[in-house]
């Protein structure tokens, strides 16, 4: 299942410490700038993600947290500073990172298991080896059962759920999550959260996770970053010391409810500010 | 394909009735006011022309679908070649595009003399005016369908780090096809009147020039006679496309377009 990082030349990325043990960082964020014209959308951010890190941007809508993550995907170029992934800077689309963004984005005339492949054909890795993988992300989101249907025939959260296999298929060792949740119900977006998880449990990648939801960065990461409004700079940066695996009760918790509040309240200044 | 056939009949039954009900209509209406048949053959005549003289009326029809079907096929080549450039090329798309919009305007079946003068009585001129009609909504159609595709899609085949080629034919090509098919029951019903008007205006065969002839000999039945069956030849071809369209744009779940802009 691992042979896809191995066939890029890639360092193996070593297992995550069982707790918290040093991790070796994996994203290296220095002094990034972005402007578009006059208006500057980020102002001097730094910041490292460690390997195996499920790592949260909370912020308000519009602050620029999306174009943070498109410029780690490679798809923007920064006005100033750099990104680098691996030691090595970012110029553009790489195979070790997979996106998922805030629409599931499916090909319409491809089945689920066709648009699963999608990254293996634009990247021209050998499909058969592939498939087999495709399949066990596929079981492993409980959607194995309907590789044959077409997205229109699968409901919203089913398909985020076919564009999170298709993030993972080529495995990549740094996911870039772009709210992907943002455009479901509260019930289906908190069993996804569960899902994600237990799917990021079993794969050990680097995860950064973009979110306008406090609940859900707490619920989900080992880390939080809170950035404030455009031009956006880094307020908090808050760790997560929740067990894992976690569970949906946990959010009754008083440990949880004060690291939402935390959040709040840090969210809150940069308003007022 | 059993259940669709089905679905089509059913479908299909309040509109023959309606048909049915129209021709009956005509027939009374004809023999009870005594109408002469030179003015309107009642449709039993025209039937017993059909029936009688098919092997002219064929002889007729063959020339005429021929260059239809030819020029029909030329366009979608072309108005795809076109809508690919207008996609790639900024020179053509800023250039040629506009002009090719705004000659919109020229009806462009008043060119049919001058490509008389140009080509001859011949087929040439048929095949040309028929591929000219044809071509245009081909090609605006096309390069729609090509330039259609959602910039999220875009994104995240740049992510997977598609190249442009991949993205051409893995992406903007399936996304364009409910456009080309769009283009192509258009193209089909004016590549029709582009071969007709040009056997109107100068042709020594084809169905345009039975129909001229036949009203230049007052024998309205042969006339209508004449235009029923291209009429259901239109409707052959506008059905085989029609089906064609929902045999490869098998993900869009079917229209309810039962031959609209048929003939």
């Amino acid at each position: 299942m691992r042979s896809g990082a191995a066939s890029q030349g890639l360092e193996p990325a070593p297992a995550r410490a069982g707790n918290d043990g040093p991790r070796a960082t994996t994203v290296r964020i220095a002094s990034l700038q972005k402007t578009y014209g006059d208006l500057e959308a980020i102002r001097e951010m730094s910041f490292d993600v460690g390997d195996g890190e499920f790592l949260s941007v909370l912020g308000p809508s519009g602050c620029g947290k999306s174009t943070l993550l498109m410029m780690i995907a490679g798809l923007i170029a920064p006005t100033a500073g750099e990104i680098r992934v691996k030691d090595t800077k970012v110029a553009g689309p790489r195979r070790d990172v997979g996106v998922v963004f805030q629409s599931p984005v499916l090909l319409p005339w491809r089945t689920v298991l066709q648009n699963v492949l999608l990254p293996i054909e634009l990247m021209r890795l050998p499909q058969p080896q592939y498939e087999s993988r495709a399949m066990e992300l596929l079981r492993m989101a409980k959607i194995d059962e309907f590789t044959a249907l077409l997205p229109r025939q699968l409901s919203g959260g089913m398909r985020q759920r076919v564009a999170i296999c298709r993030a993972l298929v080529h495995d990549p060792s740094i996911l870039l999550m772009d709210e992907p949740f943002s455009a479901l119900d509260a019930i289906t977006r908190d069993e996804m959260g569960v899902e994600l998880l237990r799917i990021w449990q079993a794969n050990r990648k680097t995860v950064i996770f973009v979110t306008h939801s406090i609940r859900e960065a707490a619920f989900l990461s080992d880390r939080v970053l809170v950035m404030g409004r455009r031009p956006a700079t880094i307020i908090d940066d808050l760790a997560i010391d929740l067990p894992r695996p976690r569970h949906i009760a946990m959010t009754e918790d008083e440990a949880f409810n004060r690291l939402v509040r935390h959040l709040r309240k840090a969210i809150e200044a940069s308003h007022a500010g | 394909m059993p259940d669709k056939v089905g679905r089509h009949t059913a479908k299909l039954v309040w509109p023959i009735l309606v048909t049915a009900l129209l021709l009956v209509g005509w027939e009374l209406a004809v023999r009870m006011l005594g109408i002469r048949s030179i003015i309107l053959p009642p449709p039993s005549a025209v039937f017993e022309v059909m029936v009688l003289r098919y092997d002219l009326l064929l002889t007729h029809l063959w020339p005429s679908l021929y260059l239809t079907v030819l020029g029909f096929l030329l366009s979608v080549v072309g108005g795809v070649f076109v809508a690919v450039l207008i996609t790639y090329s900024a020179i053509v798309r800023e250039g040629f595009y506009p002009v090719i919009v705004v000659s919109q305007v020229i009806p462009k079946i008043s060119i049919a003399p001058l490509f008389i003068v140009w080509f001859g009585t011949g087929t040439m001129s048929s095949l040309l005016l028929a591929f000219l009609v044809a071509f245009f909504p081909m090609t605006i159609n096309a390069a729609m369908g090509f330039e259609s595709i959602d910039e999220e899609i875009h994104r995240m085949a740049r992510t997977f780090m598609g190249s442009r080629w991949q993205i051409f034919w893995k992406i903007r090509m399936p996304n364009a096809l409910p456009y080309i098919f769009g283009g192509m029951k258009i193209s089909i019903t004016l590549a029709i009147i582009g071969v007709i008007v040009s056997e109107f205006v100068a042709s020594q065969e084809g169905i345009g020039y039975l129909i001229k002839l036949a009203g230049g000999l007052l024998d309205t039945p042969l006339m209508m006679a004449a235009i029923a069956a291209l009429s259901i030849s239109g409707l052959a071809l506008y059905a085989i496309i029609a089906s064609a369209e929902s045999w490869a744009v098998y993900w869009q779940p079917p229209s309810d377009a039962v031959g609209a802009g048929g003939g």
